[in-house]
């Protein structure tokens, strides 16, 4: 029996392939356009940097539960490491 | 602060700029090192969960992680978290027009009222640990293994895993390899069911092996400024059908079901994920925002967009709003119930997580330090909602006046503590 959402399915796939994401193409340019020297953050300049919240998850704890939530529910998972838990939750 | 503008030529300036150093170095990619060079310390974080779902599951999880950073930059943790779960969960049965009677596997029966979706009652636990070891290989690289276990009634796993990382261009970069691998088994109460049937075959164990690979780049653009993208592919193999779901047999004229039968899923499925990440520093507020395009050999892709805000309050309090959206589209197999008469497909499942769907969440998370305890206390709520097609264009006669995907509405509530000492 059909069961497709036709519609939702398109934009997905419109959305992946056609720009992707945003973040991606900035980060993409930022890696691979940047000489070291044009983007150069000096060592006396990255004291926000060493910041605890500075990092993309700043709690471990926090994170793994969100990630355990989400991996339940949905049918994706991965992206931001290796390893990890197994779950018979899905 | 004041610190990236040090007069050269100073001792003022000099000091700052030699303390910067010392603070900063290989923070951006790297920040547990440039923590340990202060001397070995401990750091305790504990979170519990209360999580339910209207009319489902109920789950109730802490969660305590340990670490200790050596003062050579090396650091050791483990965590230790413990699952409570108890409820329903939707068995992939369409719902009907009338009362539905379904055997659980322990042999119960359990009756599902006309025009709702046909749910199971469960009650497990699940116990879960690991431990991490990172150690510097020279100033620039990095290495990091760990392993885990968790049990629960009727799955197991086993797992490790291994990262290197390596710091490049007067460490602004730092380019990231990272493997894992878990063997899990899989021990369906009451028997394995017969796919795609209705009979159960036996009481053994059935094997799921799991490989993961990930490259990931950082990359520091400004003081301000951190991105980072990480593609991560899996491969899983093994038995990787959900034994608890069934799928409806339904009329083709009617509509009406006339069964279920166990669902039954590819014995192989590979993953690829492409995550970006950005964090911001404003002159006091973080903004994180990150992106995750995923798909796999079983049809299903996705798109993930999560943003959060650190909004600093005075004396060390903050406020942390979080929004996520997440669209999936079905898996190949996925169906809202087979033609009584057709062909068996070659797999087929309605577990609705492989379905065409939407999920959002809100929540609010507020940080703080208590005056008489060291350490950060955090209290958080969120919000979550999933929904799908619920009359998608394939329906037929009695399926056309019943709602066919289930629609969640999750609360969760998140206490956490954290201390360095």
């Amino acid at each position: 029996m059909p069961s497709r959402d036709l519609g939702l399915r398109a934009r997905v796939e419109s959305m992946a392939a056609g720009v992707g994401s945003p973040l991606v193409w900035l980060a993409a340019l930022s890696l691979g356009t940047s000489g070291c020297a044009a983007l150069k953050v000096e060592p006396w300049d990255r004291d926000l940097l060493a910041e605890e919240k500075m990092q993309f998850a700043p709690s471990a704890v926090e994170n793994e539960i969100d990630q355990h939530i989400y991996f339940s529910k949905e049918a994706s998972t991965g992206g931001s490491g290796v390893g990890g838990g197994g779950c018979g939750c899905n | 602060m004041q610190l990236n503008e040090p007069r050269p030529g100073t001792i003022r300036g000099a000091l700052r700029a030699a303390a910067c150093t010392l603070l900063a170095a290989g923070a951006a990619t790297v920040p547990s090192n440039a923590r340990a060079a202060a001397g070995d310390r401990w750091n305790l974080e504990t979170a519990t969960l209360i999580y339910g779902e209207k009319g489902g599951t109920t789950i109730f999880e802490p969660i305590f992680r340990v670490s200790r950073l050596y003062t050579n930059g090396q650091r050791l943790s483990a965590k230790l978290g413990f699952d409570t779960m108890t409820g329903a969960s939707a068995t992939g049965a369409m719902p009907s027009t009338r009362p539905q009677t379904y055997t659980t596997p322990s042999g119960n029966q359990q009756t599902t009222p006309a025009g709702k979706i046909p749910t199971r009652g469960f009650h497990d636990s699940r116990f879960s640990t690991d431990l991490a070891w990172e150690a510097p290989v020279g100033h620039l690289v990095k290495t990091n293994l760990g392993g885990h276990v968790s049990a629960e009634t009727d799955y197991q796993s086993f797992g490790v895993n291994g990262t290197v990382s390596v710091e490049l261009f007067q460490r602004l970069t730092t380019v990231s390899l990272g493997a894992g691998l878990n063997h899990d088994t899989v021990d369906p109460v009451g028997g394995t069911p017969q796919a795609l049937g209705t009979g159960r075959e036996d009481k053994g164990t059935h094997p799921k092996r799991v490989i993961d690979g990930m490259v990931g780049i950082t990359r520091v653009l400004t003081r301000r400024w951190l991105v980072g993208l990480n593609v991560g592919a899996t491969k899983e193999d093994g038995y990787l059908t959900e034994p608890y779901k069934v799928v409806s047999v339904v009329d083709p004229e009617d509509g009406e079901q006339v069964g279920t039968i166990a669902e039954k899923r590819p014995g192989k499925r590979e993953r690829t994920s492409i995550l970006s990440s950005s964090v911001y520093h404003f002159e006091r507020d973080v903004l994180y925002l990150s992106h995750r395009y995923y798909h796999d050999s079983w049809g299903v892709r996705s798109q993930t967009i999560d943003g959060r805000y650190r909004l600093e309050l005075n004396e060390g309090r903050y406020l942390q709003p979080h929004v996520r959206y997440y669209a999936q589209t079905a898996a190949d197999f996925y169906t809202f119930g087979l033609h009584s008469g057709d062909d068996l497909p070659e797999s087929a499942s309605s577990d609705y997580r492989l379905g065409d769907m939407r999920s959002s969440t809100v929540g609010l998370k507020y940080g703080f330090p208590l005056a008489s305890l060291p350490g950060e206390f955090s209290v958080r709520g969120e919000y979550i909602r999933q929904w799908g097609d619920q009359h998608p264009a394939g329906a037929v006669g009695a399926q056309r006046q019943l709602e066919l995907y289930p629609t969640y509405n999750i609360g969760t509530l998140q206490l956490g503590y954290s201390v360095g000492f």
